[in-house]
Parts: C-alpha cells; sequence; structure tokens
C-alpha cells in the first residue's frame, strides 16, 4: 500500500477516519492525501456561491493546520486538498486521478432529504470506487 | 413604533428558520426563503389574517428592493472582465442564443397556449430567459471547466444571457417618454464615468472605518434607481450594469464585497426573497397546476434547443453538453424579480406570478435532480486522460484564491 486518500469534512467521524488513515500510512509507510470537498448549495445562487465557497476553504484550511501537526507527530507524509462538487465524485475522482490504493472515509448520516437530493456519499464512493475502500463507523 | 418592531421580529424569524432550513437541507438560502414567505403567508393569513405579515407595509418593501439592487450589483460584479473581453463573441452567440429562445418561445406559449395579455407574455418571456451564472460556475468548478476555453466562453454567455434578461425587463415595459431618454442618457454618462472615478476616490478617501466605499455605492445604486423608477423601468437594471462596469475594480475589494455581502444577506435579501415568496397563491397552483408544468416545459425546451446545438459545436461530448444545457436552463434570482416587477407594476395577476414563481422555482431544481441522477458520477470516471487534464478538477490548492477580488483562478494560468 503506497497511497491512501483520506475524506474530510470536519466531522467527528471524519476525525476517526483520519486518525485511521494515518494509522495505516503509518504501519504501510505510506503516502496520505486529505481531502475536504466544498458542496455548493442545491441549485447554486449568485453571490451566496463564491461566498460558499470562500468561507468553506477558510474553515478547511484552518482545520487543516491541526490535522497537519497531528500527521507530523506520527512521521506521516501528509497532503492536503480542497475540491469543489458532489462529494462522493470528488473523493471517486481524485481516487483515480492520484491513484490512490485505498480511500478512508467516516459514515455520516445524512437526513433524508439529503440523501435524495445526493445519495449517500458513503454508498456512492462504495459503488463507484476501483479501489478498497475503508468506512469507518 | 411596537408595530414595526413586532413585524421586523416577525421577519427575521422567518429569515431565520429559511436559514436554519437551507443548511438542515443543503439547499440555496434564496430558495428556502421563496419557499417559508409562501408558507408563511398561507399559515399565518389562515390563522390571524394576511396583513399581519405586512409585505406592503413600506419600509419592507424599501428593504426589499435594497435587496435586491444590491444582490444584483454584487452578481453584476462577480463578471471577470479580462475573460468576457477574449471571449466575448462567442459567449455574445451562446448568450443571446440562450436568452432569446426562452424569451421568444416562453412568450409565444404564455400568448396562445395560456391565452395570457400580451404584456404578460411578455413578462413570461422575460422572468423565464434567464440563467443562473452561479449554478454554471458551480458545475464549471466541479468539471474543472472553469480554466478551459470552453468554461470561461459558457461562463460569459451567462453573463450576456442575464444582461439581456435585466435589458428587456428594464426597456420592455417602459413607456419611452423624455423621461426614459433622460434615464438612458444619465445612465450612459454614468457607466462610463464610474470605471474611472471610483477607484481614484476609494484610493483617496477609503480603507477607513466610516466605511464610505459602502455609502458611496450605495449612493450611486439608490440613486440610479431612483432615476430607473421614475422613468418607469426597473431599478435592478442600473444595478447589474454598475456591478459590470465596475467588476474590474471594486469587484476586486476582496473585504468590501464581503462586508457588502454582509448587509445584504444578514438583512436585505431575507426581505426580498420572503416578500417575493408570501406573494405566492398555492390556491391558484393547486387549481391549476397545468399552467406551471406547460411554463416549466417550454423553458427548458426552448433553452435546450437554443443551446444545445452550440454546445455541441464546441465539440463538447454528448453528456458533458446535455449536462450543461440542463444547467442553462436554471435561474432563480432574475427570474424572481422580474415576476415580481410584473406584479408590482399590475402586469400580471397574483395567480400568474404564483404560476412564474412556481416556474421559476422548478427550474431551479428540477434540471438540478436530472442532472444529479443522471449524469453524475460517471462523466468524470469516463473522462479520457487528455481531456481529465485539459480540463483538471479544480482544486484549491492547484488554484489560488485571489486576495484581491475572492475569484478561484488557477494559479497557473
Amino acid at each position: 500500500m503506497n497511497k491512501l486518500l483520506v475524506a474530510y469534512d470536519g466531522s467527528k467521524q471524519s476525525e476517526k477516519a483520519f486518525r485511521q488513515a494515518l494509522e495505516l500510512a503509518s504501519k504501510f509507510s505510506a503516502k496520505l492525501v486529505a481531502l475536504s470537498v466544498v458542496r455548493p448549495p442545491e441549485p447554486a445562487v449568485a453571490v451566496e456561491l463564491e461566498a460558499v465557497l470562500e468561507s468553506a476553504t477558510e474553515h478547511y484550511q484552518g482545520l487543516f493546520k491541526c490535522l497537519k501537526e497531528l500527521a507530523e507527530s506520527r512521521g506521516v507524509d501528509v497532503r492536503f486538498e480542497v475540491r469543489v462538487g458532489h462529494p462522493a465524485d470528488q473523493i471517486v475522482h481524485m481516487a483515480n486521478e492520484e491513484k490512490v490504493d485505498a480511500i478512508v472515509m467516516g459514515h455520516r448520516g445524512e437526513s433524508f432529504i439529503q440523501r435524495w437530493l445526493l445519495g449517500s456519499v458513503a454508498k456512492r464512493v462504495l459503488s463507484y470506487a476501483h479501489c478498497t475502500v475503508v468506512v469507518v463507523r | 413604533m411596537a408595530e414595526t418592531w413586532m413585524i421586523a421580529t416577525i421577519w427575521l424569524g422567518l429569515a431565520l428558520v429559511a436559514t436554519l432550513l437551507s443548511i438542515w437541507f443543503g439547499i440555496a438560502t434564496a430558495l428556502s426563503e421563496i419557499v417559508v414567505g409562501t408558507v408563511a403567508q398561507l399559515l399565518i393569513g389562515a390563522l390571524i389574517g394576511g396583513a399581519v405579515l405586512g409585505a406592503d407595509v413600506s419600509w419592507i418593501k424599501f428593504l426589499s428592493g435594497a435587496g435586491a439592487i444590491i444582490l444584483t450589483f454584487l452578481a453584476g460584479a462577480e463578471l471577470d472582465p479580462d475573460v468576457f473581453k477574449e471571449k466575448w463573441k462567442e459567449a455574445a452567440a451562446i448568450g443571446l442564443a440562450g436568452f432569446f429562445a426562452p424569451f421568444l418561445g416562453c412568450a409565444a406559449v404564455a400568448f396562445y397556449i395560456l391565452h395570457w395579455t400580451p404584456q404578460a407574455s411578455w413578462l413570461a418571456g422575460v422572468a423565464l430567459s434567464t440563467t443562473s451564472v452561479a449554478v454554471v460556475y458551480a458545475v464549471m468548478l466541479e468539471f474543472g471547466l472553469n480554466v478551459t476555453k470552453y468554461g470561461k466562453t459558457i461562463l460569459a454567455a451567462c453573463f450576456i444571457n442575464d444582461l439581456g434578461t435585466v435589458l428587456a425587463l428594464g426597456l420592455i415595459f417602459a413607456p419611452f417618454t423624455i423621461k426614459t431618454g433622460t434615464f438612458v442618457g444619465t445612465s450612459v454618462i454614468v457607466f462610463a464615468l464610474l470605471p474611472f472615478i471610483t477607484p481614484r476616490f476609494f484610493k483617496r478617501y477609503g480603507g477607513r472605518p466610516s466605511e464610505l466605499e459602502a455609502k458611496y455605492l450605495l449612493l450611486c445604486l439608490f440613486g440610479m434607481g431612483f432615476l430607473a423608477s421614475w422613468a418607469d423601468s426597473e431599478a435592478v437594471l442600473p444595478a447589474y450594469l454598475i456591478g459590470m462596469v465596475l467588476a474590474g475594480t471594486v469587484g476586486k475589494d476582496h473585504m468590501l464585497i464581503r462586508r457588502l455581502r454582509t448587509l445584504t444577506f444578514g438583512l436585505l435579501t431575507p426581505f426580498y426573497f420572503i416578500r417575493a415568496g408570501s406573494f405566492v397563491s398555492v390556491a391558484a397552483l393547486i387549481a391549476a397546476p397545468v399552467v406551471f408544468l406547460i411554463l416549466l416545459a417550454a423553458k427548458m425546451a426552448t433553452k435546450f434547443v437554443a443551446v444545445y446545438p452550440v454546445t455541441r459545436l464546441f465539440k463538447r461530448e454528448g453528456k458533458e453538453g446535455m449536462y450543461t444545457t440542463l444547467l442553462m436552463s436554471t435561474g432563480l434570482t432574475f427570474g424572481s424579480i422580474s415576476a415580481l416587477f410584473g406584479l408590482s407594476h399590475g402586469i400580471i395577476s397574483t395567480s400568474q406570478y404564483s404560476y412564474l414563481i412556481a416556474t421559476v422555482v422548478g427550474s431551479a431544481v428540477v434540471p438540478t435532480l436530472i442532472a444529479n441522477a443522471f449524469y453524475l458520477p460517471r462523466h468524470l470516471l469516463e473522462e479520457p486522460k487528455e481531456e481529465a487534464q485539459e480540463s483538471g478538477a479544480m482544486s484549491v490548492k492547484e488554484a489560488k484564491l485571489s486576495s484581491l477580488n475572492g475569484k478561484i483562478e488557477p494559479a497557473s494560468q
């Protein structure tokens, strides 16, 4: 196992997933890529979209500082990225692009409406990913 | 005064509920506010009386109108002038097709099939001719197309499309008197001078806690809004154009735009969208849902006919072109502004307004749902290698959030 992708959205579940990914990366001496996805509101509306993107990007960049310290303490090489779009699509797309060996992600309980509008993120990643997917509960 | 505070409390309470709903469901705040406004009017009207909400009280009208004006200004200021200058010819072809097809098509459907009056039919055409720049931009970011020629052209086309909508709204219903001439003449002079005067004025006196910049912009927007209203035109027309002409200067002042957004989202736009929703007659929609369906079908079909062949001309793959086309069917802000203009000027009835708002909301939601259901996520997985490298999904790490204008731009552009 050379490279891992961990999906991080700032939730407690994704923090657990990040810690799990660190453990795996440390064990296999693998590189780690942490991905956060900014999801535009449905439908995106003028002015609000730009505000949401900026605010979310700043939010994640703040959180990445803590994660980076954690990774450094474990001696794991980690790279952080923020992308825009549907979380499941971007996770799968980046996993393909980076040719990672496994995706590590948390499982969040989305509301009925969110599942209806977007589908379960974990389920979609499991359906479309071309590599091993670890869902941390 | 107690009554004023009570009404303000009710409206801010509704705004808070709408914001919470938008957070829980992951939907746009504007959409949530329109729906909350409709439901609130229905419930409060049935339980206490429609007048309690006070949608026609003068200060509510002012806050609502100011919200529409500043929101439109900010939308215009999001234009990237460099992209626009580079791609304006191609963008004009797509943008004008995207405007005229639904404008003429929907007006014809309203007139010949729904038997609306000529004025109401034109207004239906204007309200349904819009395109949401934001939705298209969001998809461009998702595909990484915002850095390609195709993406830039489509984005510029959306601005042309919306400019067509705003010009049509501002001029079709104007009486073309001496007042109209005064308004147009003054506008041309103001739009020509603002890009030169504004940055110099801000450089000399700006950057102070007294918020001179905000006051100056509000003065320009309200002044031109007054002139437009005095000439029986629409105040958002100069606001959008001022936003566009200042996009290269004020639009790049990231902190100023942020402060204006706080004012707009925190206080003004909730009044605008909740008020727009409060005029919707649910009874009319239930009585004749076919009208809504006909208008929605007309809007989507005319956009499709106009835009899909053009996206094919750019040699985009079928699904991607289709996806773009579906998203070009979407419009919320300008659609609701046009419909509310029609209602407040007596061009359309409450029923017709309700059908138009329902169609605008429907056209914002339905294409997104279809696109999510049928065109994702395979488009990303099946993308050929070369194409993926050209477009490259937008990464904020690879890109930079420009410290000047807050627009996401590729670092290597």
